[in-house]
């Protein structure tokens, strides 16, 4: 097939690119601001513990405080919560978690914020913690919330459970423990906030749902929405965390006490106890095969430790239990997950959102399997995996995209015989491994998910694209610029997306769950067809003919005749009558009402997936347990891809973080005191990632996506730990099951 | 307060300051050299703050603001000349090393003091150079792309 | 951060004056320091900055001695054709610590000074018998650098002293020295067990001389007299692994904390040992050729 494509799949230039290397990118903590404050957070030195007294005399007292305020003085909505309203934005009654925001403190200067804070007088009464999920789900645990501790309790069978391990010859069970980790960004939280006039403020935030910060901030600070204004900065990062308004709140909360300007930037001690983390969790998983390596049946019981408030716990646990049988066809299926709050850090969304947890479990477990009957573990992956048109075990259908797994597999044995051939370095023994991923996209059926943008095509020609959710960093704003560049026949260098900014751009939705290429590309995609439709409604008026009779291409108008005139003067002229040519539109994700099963709590099932297979060669030292990765694959299929440096980086990212994950991350606990600095918290640095690495970009397409394009922001890091289990194992002949994989437990020091 | 006399990107500059603030809080409180970040909380565990001082690389973070005095430094907005992109930054563009952008500054003035040492360094003397500069977006593969094409002069100077 | 009154001295002169002025501390690089008072961990109502110091600042061979003054930075040493020569240990675990950035800051004096039991400079000094020049306003005086670390963060540095330069004799003869360190990642790695081993043969190929420093595995950096007893004498090979796993177990104490556990940190620093030997062995069997 030639490449009829002028823009899609090609490696351009990101636009935002330039100032970002010439350091006049403006991330939130960089914008100028006149008359700033600092605003200051006093946090709880405790882990649980109840507040008898805040006695903010002493603080008030010291010049250039400005404002001393807890709980108490919050207008409106005392709580907020993505998915349940228990996160209190300033401690109110108790406290939950170590780093939990107690007061906060608006002052002229650092010196006077600080000596405020040294002189807030906060008594606690600390009470017994909590901080194993499965030991806080009992009944004789201190109960941290009204309703108990358990907020989520998923039960969900497929076919019976009994007869399926009755027909297995070989039965296996084991239980798999994921750390707490951090999503690393290197921008810490930062929000700006800024009163305006007449009862109105603005406030910048680096966040992953500015329109949802909106709606938090109007209710705490009891304003109509449309007085609440959220600008975009420059975003360094996300990866999840960034779903979570509690810094915005606060910035927002500061600026409306002094009817001034608050600027709140974390620390990245701040950062670790009091953002969202990923998920701990222990998963219990049995399974159940046949002799020819057929599963039979799949009973997993999961513990997740969503910290002190709910956050995402609820979601996340439902991708966790929809993915716990990966790509494969098992016929008997039962998964309990308890979703339970400890008093640990927050966990919330983090890329993957549950689907690394329960990668980690299944895919270890499969090649345990493998093993245990003795066939190759490519092959008991071949003889298991789905086929477009088969179920998975929550009923949903598999399109023709399933057609990417076979040919996952096919490549990634192919490159386990190469990896296997590789010469061994002197002392160290080698090992390959392998893993499949089933990434889902979109929030789950029956969960709104819309997302909207809009077209602009401006008099000099360029069109801005009013792009209605924010680029994270990973090049969304790139993405959706080719698409739409596509759609119009133009240039790249004649599209531009604008920055986001509630008080004019649509609403486009969270850009999370690997879907905003898709949804926004789609919406992007409809949106240009109409502003063409558009466009030769005007120009048929100009010209007076009818409509029918021009044609758009490529920035010109045709006429019958043949005649070819540029787009500019019409705009010109439409410019001169004071006519915006614009255009919106929205997509939905597709839950089919024919294939999207009604039966199961809300936000699942999930219906599209994007499939991938991962290679890992490790080289351990026998003698010290250390693991080195030295040649990584990435297999992906993206379904079509839009920007061919994008996908690339999105997948060498993805498998950077996956191996963080895999060896190095965990955040401790120890002394009492969370690990709470990047001394002690390992991300994989450029000397601790494979030297060898290759990406295989496949492309399937499929229909419902732009240009037939699918996610990839978050499955490149799903089979990496397991990939990196199985290599260790096929080196040294040891099964880690707890991550990460440090020399301790390779050695067998600890478990 | 002291008063400190140095080269900022190759112009006379004097800073007047507490002692106690570090050239990183000077560069973006005083300066309004906004390039330098923050990522680590000032443990010089990141390398976002990097800039080039007398040549070498130095996490700005922590290094007291008397402690420059008399030197030469460079920080991102010194990187372009006369309107120019310098050749490192147009090779983090081009080969696509730039995500979320946090990283960038630091991590160019490191290549930047590396090629200035090493004018052809290989993949693993890369990779030891930028081991100081955390990323979490790239997996470095593309910033080692990047390095490469700017020491092999494909870009115009 | 906490204020403090700062000082900037030129002249060695005028840094014996001015650390000599009560509650004043030495700012070298500051890659220590710095993080520690933005933490609380450190403080002091004077700094006294030393970075302008340039007399300070050398590596030089004395004849008798190598002389390091105690500003030289871990790059400087890891870049010192000398110092590759004559203790490639030191030049090993100076091209390790953190990251080019924090190497190009960080002097040996401060590390010293910082005494950590995880310091990577520590060890392949002590195997070299390194010994410190401390001077103040009084006077000056030597002393061993074994002596003069005495315990996490603790040294025998008193109010208004400073270090001047640390020097070494040379080895003779057929001599190899190695430094190897354990960490949890390989960039900017933080030791879990850091080991240091020199040793001279004799004519017959057995070893004559034997010193082995171990760090990240008590308190403070410590010299191994009882390995060092075991193997003197003996004939270098995979054997001598059980001699060092015994020795071991009597002369360390390591911890568990959040980096590692007690257990394999005795068990990776047998191992490191053994490995260190055998490297050092291999050079001094080509020094003796």
């Amino acid at each position: 097939m030639t490449d009829r494509f002028l823009t899609v799949g090609k490696s351009l230039h990101r636009k935002d690119a330039w100032d970002k290397t010439s350091g006049k990118a403006l991330y939130t903590a960089d914008i100028p601001v006149e008359n700033l404050r600092v605003g200051m957070i006093v946090r709880s030195p405790h882990h649980y513990a109840r507040i008898l007294d805040i006695d903010k005399k002493r603080s008030l007292e010291i010049p250039g405080v400005l404002a001393v305020l807890t709980s108490d003085d919050i207008p409106g909505d005392k709580v907020f919560g993505p998915l349940i309203p228990d996160q209190p934005s300033l401690a109110r009654d108790v406290v939950r978690h170590l780093g939990e925001p107690v007061v906060l403190i608006i002052a002229e200067t650092k010196r006077a914020a600080q000596e405020a804070a040294n002189q807030i007088q906060v008594s606690y009464e600390p009470l017994g913690a909590v901080f194993d999920p499965v030991q806080a789900a009992q009944e004789d645990a201190p109960q941290l919330h009204q309703d108990g501790n358990v907020i989520t309790a998923l039960n969900i069978k497929d076919g019976d459970i009994e007869k399926g391990f009755q027909d297995a010859d070989h039965i296996l069970e084991d239980t798999y423990t994921l750390p707490r980790i951090h999503p690393g960004y290197m921008e810490p939280e930062t929000s700006l906030a800024v009163w305006g006039e007449d009862q109105t403020i603005t406030v910048w935030v680096s966040s992953q749902h500015p329109f949802t910060d909106q709606g938090f901030i109007a209710a705490a600070l009891d304003l109509p929405v449309e007085n609440v204004r959220v600008k975009s900065g420059v975003i360094g990062g996300a990866f999840g965390g960034k779903e979570d308004s509690s810094l915005s709140i606060m910035a927002a909360l500061g600026a409306w006490a002094i009817k001034g300007a608050v600027r709140l930037v974390n620390t990245r001690r701040e950062s670790f106890v009091a953002h969202p983390k990923r998920h701990p969790a222990q998963i219990h998983y049995k399974l159940g095969a046949m002799s020819d390596g057929t599963f039979t049946a799949l009973k997993a019981e999961v513990h997740m430790d969503t910290g002190a408030y709910a956050s995402y716990g609820p979601a996340v646990a439902a991708i966790l239990t929809e993915t716990l049988a990966g790509a494969y066809r098992i016929p008997n299926v039962q998964v309990e997950n308890f979703v339970v709050y400890t008093n640990s850090p927050l966990s919330g969304a983090m890329r993957g959102f549950g689907s690394p947890q329960s990668h980690f479990a299944v895919e270890s477990m499969v090649d345990s399997m493998a093993e245990e009957i003795g066939i190759d573990p490519v092959q008991i992956r071949r003889a298991n995996i789905l086929k477009v048109g088969e179920k998975m075990f929550t009923g949903v259908t598999l399109n023709e995209t399933a057609n990417a797994l076979p040919i996952c597999l096919d490549k990634a044995q192919e490159i386990m015989d190469r990896f296997r051939a590789v010469e061994v370095s002197p002392g160290k023994k080698a090992g390959v491994g392998m893993a499949l991923a089933a990434q889902s996209m979109g929030l789950g059926a029956n969960v709104p998910d819309d997302s909207t943008h809009r077209l602009e095509w401006a008099p000099d020609g360029k069109v801005l694209i009013h792009l209605g959710a924010p680029d994270l960093g990973q090049g969304l704003a790139m993405a959706v610029e080719q698409i739409t560049a596509e759609a119009l026949g133009l240039p790249y260098s004649q599209v531009e997306s604008l920055p986001l900014d509630t008080l004019d751009r649509p609403n486009g939705n969270v850009t999370c769950a690997s879907r905003m290429t898709y949804m926004a590309g789609n919406a992007l995609i409809d949106a240009s067809e109409k502003l063409i439709q558009d466009l030769l409604a005007h120009a048929a008026e100009i010209l007076e003919v009818p409509a029918k009779m021009l044609v758009y291409k490529e920035g010109q108008i045709i006429k019958e005749d043949g005649t070819k005139l540029p787009v500019v003067e019409f705009l010109g002229r439409l410019a001169e009558k004071s006519i915006t040519l614009t255009s919106e539109s929205t997509f939905s994700f597709p839950y089919p009402e024919e294939t999207t099963p009604q039966d199961l709590p809300i936000g699942m099932p999930h219906v599209l997936y994007c499939f991938g297979a991962q290679v890992a060669r490790v080289e351990v030292d026998p003698d010290l347990g250390t693991v080195e990765v030295t040649h990584f694959a990435a297999i992906h299929d993206v379904g079509k891809v839009i920007s061919q440096s994008g996908v690339e980086g999105q997948i060498e990212g993805g498998v950077a973080t996956g191996l963080g994950y895999a060896l190095y991350e965990t955040m401790l606990r120890k002394d009492d005191q969370w690990v709470d600095s990047f001394t002690e918290y390992l991300l994989p640095t450029s000397k601790d990632l494979p030297t060898h690495y290759e990406s295989i970009i496949l492309e399937i397409p499929e229909a419902s996506g732009p240009y037939g394009a699918k996610g990839i922001g978050e499955i490149p890091l799903v089979p990496t730990a397991p990939a990196v289990a199985n290599a260790v194992k096929n080196a040294v002949g040891v099964r880690v099951k707890k991550l990460p994989i440090t020399p301790e437990r390779v050695l067998g020091f600890i478990d | 307060m002291i008063t400190v006399s140095f080269l900022l990107n190759g112009k006379k500059a004097s800073v007047t300051s507490l002692p106690n603030r570090t050239l990183l809080d000077v560069l973006r409180e005083n300066l309004g050299l906004t390039g330098a970040k923050d990522a680590c909380g000032g443990e010089g565990e990141c390398g976002a703050c990097t800039v080039i001082m007398n040549g070498n690389p130095v996490n700005s973070c922590m290094i007291f603001i008397g402690q420059i005095e008399g030197t030469q430094i460079t920080t991102i907005e010194g990187l372009m000349e006369k309107g120019e992109f310098h050749r490192l930054q147009k090779a983090f563009v081009e080969a696509g090393a730039v995500q979320c952008g946090f990283c960038t500054p630091g991590a160019i003035l490191m290549a930047k003091a590396l090629l200035d040492n090493n004018p052809h360094p290989t993949d693993h003397e890369i990779r030891e150079g930028l081991s100081g500069n955390l990323c979490r977006c790239t997996g470095y593969n593309k910033m080692i792309d990047a390095i490469h094409l700017a020491e092999q002069g494909g870009l115009d100077d | 951060m906490q204020e403090f009154n700062y000082h900037r001295p030129v002249t060695i002169t005028e840094l014996k004056e001015q650390i000599s002025i009560p509650g004043a501390r030495i700012l070298a690089g500051g890659t220590d320091i710095v993080p520690r008072m933005r933490q609380g961990k450190f403080s002091a109502p004077i700094l006294v900055d030393t970075s302008g110091v340039k007399a300070m600042r050398f590596i030089e061979d004395q004849g008798s001695e190598i002389v390091l003054g105690a500003l030289t930075t871990h790059q400087e040493a890891a870049d010192s054709p000398l110092l590759q020569n004559i203790n490639p240990a030191l030049v090993t675990a100076a091209e390790s610590i953190g990251c080019q950035q924090t190497r190009c800051r960080g002097t040996l004096g401060g590390n010293i000074a910082n005494a950590s039991p995880a310091a990577d400079t520590l060890p392949p000094l002590l195997i070299f018998d390194a010994t410190l020049l401390l001077q103040s306003l009084k006077g000056e005086r030597r002393i061993p650098l074994e002596e003069f670390l005495l315990g996490p963060g603790q040294t025998d540095l008193l109010d208004g002293e400073f270090i001047h330069s640390i020097s070494f004799k040379p080895m003779i003869g057929s001599w190899g020295a190695a430094f190897i360190k354990v960490g949890k990642r390989s960039g900017m790695a933080i030791s879990v067990a850091n080991t240091a081993v020199a040793v001279e043969l004799n004519d017959k190929g057995k070893i004559s001389d034997i010193r082995i420093a171990l760090g990240s595995v008590a308190p403070k950096v410590i010299c191994c007299r009882k390995i060092e007893q075991t193997l003197l004498g003996k004939e270098p090979g995979p054997a001598l692994m059980k001699e060092i796993h015994k020795a071991c177990q009597e002369e360390i104490s390591p911890i568990t904390d959040i980096r590692s556990t007690a257990e394999y940190r005795e068990h990776a620093a047998e191992v490191i040992i053994h490995r260190a030997l055998e490297s050092a062995v291999e050079q001094a069997k080509e020094r003796g050729r």
